[in-house]
């Protein structure tokens, strides 16, 4: 017997995401700088997270989701407690090994499926 | 104290998660993808599959066109030729190209045919029209869409061009998929994954994430909800642009037809993404940016004509309807 057709269910969650998703660029201010593999990159947001908040907050589960070694770009899952602490840590983290840089924090979203496409982007000229 | 707990705080942020069947005659699916205008991005997800089927790719295809109008002064919306050849012969959209709903002013028009206006306190004071102040705090560029192929020749006295909406098709090798009942909406435990995390699994898909990582892994820890299957191949495929609902609507009904005949995959998806900037989301609830812009919505059609829609917004929104 194929099963009953589903009946109609409606539920609405308010904040429900435990984690929040940023896509982010680091620019050093020479384009030359240094090149970053993944766990170099994970290692200087814990450092700008400790240099901030300390051992608390360089403790945040912090994920590298994803990661461009060419563009420096990533994007980051932080549980949703710990965003404002990622996003002005990023903000005030101003060097990495001499060379000056900047983090950019392209989208943020407590939804990973917002992340995948960026209508700002969109270039018709 | 507080500033601690402020510390900790994230915009509100709502997911409506709605289970039902094609099948039922007071469905809503029609009227929810009708009514979300402004369409950026729509993506299908189909497991256990290695090619597009002609149909399907037809469709997508023939998702365009959609114009570019620049330097389009905003009365020429409002003109009794306008309305007649376009407003009037319905699914006449169009959108301010270039301007970010919480900085700038910016404009929509709705196959309704009703102007939105999004003005900043200086323009809206030098309109001298009468509005209300956004719930959440020109001579334009514009994109439109409409059915009628006169739109070249109608603003061929300002510079138009015509775009089609990028295509990208890719096939997933080895790539596990969440196990889902849909009966289930929330759940259950060791059985069936709920459609919070479909919803979740379904963005690190498409933005490629790794999703076989250790718990103990220094880079990242995020993978697959469980329980779930490995499928040889899936077929994902994207298109971004200036989209129709009525295009959508075209292949969200093909693609629950997709199980016309018997196919291997349980299930397969179809995600839209809305214009950041858009003034609007469903209907005319009012939009705004906060820090995101989201307002997306998916859904998961099974191979018995069930179906869940999952309606993501940000802040600055209403709940979905």
């Amino acid at each position: 017997m194929p099963a009953p057709a589903a009946t109609y269910e409606r539920v609405v969650y308010k904040n429900p995401s435990e984690h929040h998703y940023m896509k982010v660029c680091l620019e050093f201010q020479d384009h030359h700088g240094i090149g970053l593999n993944t766990a170099q990159f994970k290692q200087l947001l814990i450092t700008a997270l400790k240099d901030l908040f300390g051992e608390v907050g360089a403790a945040l589960p912090l994920d590298v989701l994803t990661y461009d070694e060419k563009t420096l770009s990533a994007i980051l899952r932080i549980c949703s407690s710990g965003m404002v602490r990622l996003w002005s840590s990023l903000t005030l983290l101003g060097s990495y090994k001499g060379k000056k840089c900047a983090f950019r924090v392209i989208q943020v979203s407590p939804f990973l499926l917002a992340l995948s496409g960026n209508s700002r982007e969109l270039v018709l000229d | 104290m507080a500033t601690l707990r402020r510390l900790g705080e994230v915009p509100r942020h709502l997911l409506v998660c709605e289970k039902s069947n094609f099948g039922h005659e007071k469905s809503r699916h029609r009227h929810l993808v009708e009514t979300h205008c402004h369409n950026y991005r729509v993506s299908f997800l189909i497991p256990e599959c290695g090619i597009l089927p002609k149909e399907l790719k037809d469709l997508v295809m023939a998702t365009g066109p959609y114009y570019f109008v620049k330097n389009l002064p905003l009365h020429e919306l409002i003109t009794y030729e306008f309305i007649n050849t376009f407003v009037k012969k319905g699914s006449c959209y169009a959108l301010t190209y270039n301007t970010n709903i919480d900085e700038d002013n910016t404009v929509a028009l709705l196959p309704n045919g009703k102007l939105i206006l999004s003005l900043d306190k200086d323009t809206y004071e030098e309109t001298g029209l009468q509005g209300r102040p956004s719930q959440y705090s020109g001579r334009k560029a514009m994109k439109f869409s409409a059915e009628e192929a006169t739109m070249m020749s109608y603003f061929s006295k300002y510079q138009i061009q015509e775009h089609q909406p990028k295509v990208v098709l890719r096939t997933l090798k080895d790539l596990q998929c969440p196990g889902l009942q849909s009966s289930e909406l929330e759940g259950q435990p060791e059985a069936a994954c709920s459609a919070g995390q479909l919803f979740d699994w379904l963005g690190a898909v498409f933005c490629n994430v790794d999703l076989n990582n250790e718990p103990d892994s220094f880079i990242s820890t995020y993978c697959c909800p469980q329980p779930s299957t490995v499928v040889a191949k899936a077929y994902l495929c994207t298109i971004t642009g200036f989209i129709l609902p009525e295009k959508i609507l075209g292949l969200l009904e093909h693609l629950c037809h997709y199980f016309d005949e018997p196919k291997l995959a349980p299930w397969v998806t179809l995600s839209v993404q809305g214009f950041a900037d858009s003034p609007v989301s469903w209907r005319e609830n009012e939009h705004g940016f906060r820090k995101g812009g989201e307002h997306l919505y998916n859904f998961v059609i099974f191979n018995n004509q069930d179906y869940w829609l999952q309606m993501a917004v940000g802040a600055n929104d209403h709940c979905p309807p």
